[in-house]
């Protein structure tokens, strides 16, 4: 077991559902109000039964589901609540891989031995622990490769649903293969399966594992699960059969890719997202100041400050946000994002110093701060070196008169074409001395 | 590359670019190159990636040579010829001009027609 991933189906719609128990097994449809000219951001799988896509208008998705509760998206606490499931993921894991809001895909590999623990006492004590602080319906899986451990979790929804009794049929047609003809009776059965704890693929078994898996577990354009059920295809075990020929005659490198998949080959690994650096630097101001001149001073003072820090050394920055607090207790704040990073302060306060002297205070500020963010390598320019203006070129004349002056030969060349016409390379071109 | 301004070069300062370099290089009793000495050491010919031949100045000194496009075993690409006239082979740095090269092709194959 190397990898798992941890799954909350429909984020957006288990969100409301934490914060609103009774809409539970009524359908949600997340977006706005109906009235409202906007898409449809996510929806229960009970208004996806009644034919409610995602990305589709609101007003039809009324017209398709009228029953359904629609609620606004409030994209900052889903933000801030798919960064507490990564956080308490990250608390068990080195590597985390965030690859959409409440779905991550993590590294686990030697984390049981490590805590003394069989690979499923593993699995069910981080299912329950995180399941019991997050509080939301979250599946778990785990396997060798990331795509297994992906179907896994994807499949224990399925599973999940179909044994607890919370969807029809019809219904579960609609949680993971989407649009799919089989019926759920119908749907093979996976090869080790627990619905009530974390699904583990043990290693070996993952082609028998993936063979019930539908296609559209396949990480590939929506169409290519269209053409593939056109085909007759529906399931990875099916695709595990063709002939690699057939797939990339029909599907090309995406088909080799599925193919592949279907077959539990994938090497792909977890790829973590860099912790952003950011430095922040606050001070007090000495006296409530209602004028911009202290403000200027101060905000250069954290600027050298916070230059001066160990993580900025020899990095620019792109992005700074300045604030400052008022007597009133409110807060005034102000971003800067740089055209070009820089790690100069005096561009940097060039820039504030227009920002801070347009704020009008509605009360004396208090407290000033700035924090730096969007660190990256310093950036160079690639000037041309001929067309820097005359001054530029006398300089550039003189440094090499001074090179050839040492060297007592020309050291610079330029090249000139002599016969550009004759068919013999050494009479094409020549070099001259520059200057000359 | 920098136009020929047409200001007169000075005499001191001029340098003729591309100057064939004799070469050391282990033929195939076709004519085509096996291997070259470079920094010493014989380095096998991996690929002949293209070859011409230049014919020109029959009226006075005749140039005729077989020039060969080549990539050696470490991968590095050099562009030799075999003088036919005064024979022996030599280097050049410079990847003879196309146009002259797509005119020789042009002109074997009528030939050859």
């Amino acid at each position: 077991m190397n990898v798992a991933c941890l799954l909350v189906p429909d984020f957006l719609v288990a969100l409301a559902r934490r914060e609103h128990p009774e809409l539970g097994g009524r359908p949600v449809v997340v977006g706005g109000a109906p009235e409202e000219h906007a898409a449809v951001t996510a929806c229960s799988a009970e208004a996806a039964a009644a034919g409610v896509t995602v990305g589709s208008n609101l007003r039809r998705a009324l017209a398709l589901c009228p029953g359904a509760v629609f609620l606004p998206v409030q994209e900052g606490y889903a933000r801030s609540e798919a960064e507490l499931i990564a956080e308490l993921v990250r608390e068990r894991s080195p590597m985390v891989e965030v690859v959409s809001p409440g779905h991550v895909h993590f590294e686990v590999r030697g984390l049981p031995r490590m805590m003394g623990l069989s690979d499923e006492e593993f699995l069910a004590q981080l299912y329950e622990s995180i399941a019991t602080r997050a509080r939301l319906p979250i599946r778990l899986g785990a396997a060798d490769a990331v795509f297994v451990a992906h179907v896994a979790a994807v499949s224990e929804e399925r599973e999940g649903r179909r044994e607890k009794g919370e969807t029809s049929n019809d219904e579960l047609r609609t949680t993971v293969g989407r649009n799919l003809r089989a019926k759920a009776e119908d749907l093979p059965q996976f090869a080790i399966r627990n619905s009530q704890f974390p699904t583990l693929v043990p290693a070996g078994q993952e082609r028998e594992f993936l063979a019930g898996a539908p296609v559209d577990v396949l990480p590939v354009d929506p169409v290519m699960h269209l053409r593939l059920r056109l085909f007759g295809l529906e399931w990875l075990g099916q695709v595990a059969e063709i002939p690699l020929s057939a797939m990339q005659a029909q599907f090309g490198a995406d088909g080799t890719r599925a193919r592949a998949l279907a077959r539990g080959e994938d090497h792909s690994r977890i790829i973590p997202q860099r912790e952003e650096v950011t430095i922040t630097e606050e001070i007090d101001l000495p006296a409530p100041a209602a004028s911009s001149e202290p403000l200027v001073v101060g905000t250069e003072a954290l600027l050298q400050r916070a230059l001066a820090h160990n993580d900025v050394r020899g990095q620019t920055v792109r992005r700074v946000d300045w604030w400052l607090g008022l007597e009133s207790g409110e807060q005034v704040g102000r971003r800067v994002v740089f055209r070009e990073p820089t790690s100069d302060p005096r561009r940097m306060l060039f820039v504030l110093r227009n920002k801070i002297e347009r704020i009008e205070l509605s009360a004396a500020a208090v407290g000033l701060g700035l924090t730096l963010s969007g660190l990256c390598s310093e950036y160079a320019h690639q000037a041309n070196l001929w067309q820097l203006g005359p001054r530029r070129q006398r300089e550039l004349e003189e440094a090499i008169e001074q090179l050839n002056a040492r060297a007592g030969d020309p050291q610079v060349y330029r090249i000139v074409e002599v016969q550009p016409w004759s068919r013999i390379p050494e009479r094409q071109l020549a070099l001259v001395a520059f200057g000359s | 590359m920098v136009k020929d301004s047409g200001a007169a070069a000075g005499a001191g300062g001029l340098r003729l670019l591309n100057q064939p370099k004799p070469a050391a290089i282990e033929a195939t009793p076709e004519g085509e190159p096996k291997s070259v000495v470079v920094h010493g050491r014989f380095q096998p010919v991996r690929a002949i990636l293209d070859s011409w031949r230049i014919d020109d100045e029959w009226w006075r000194e005749e140039i005729a040579r077989r020039y060969f496009a080549i990539e050696l075993q470490n991968g590095r690409t050099l562009t030799i010829y075999h003088d036919l006239v005064g024979g022996g082979w030599f280097m050049q740095g410079y990847e003879g001009p196309r146009e002259s090269r797509s005119i020789v092709r042009q002109e074997r194959s009528l030939r050859g027609k």
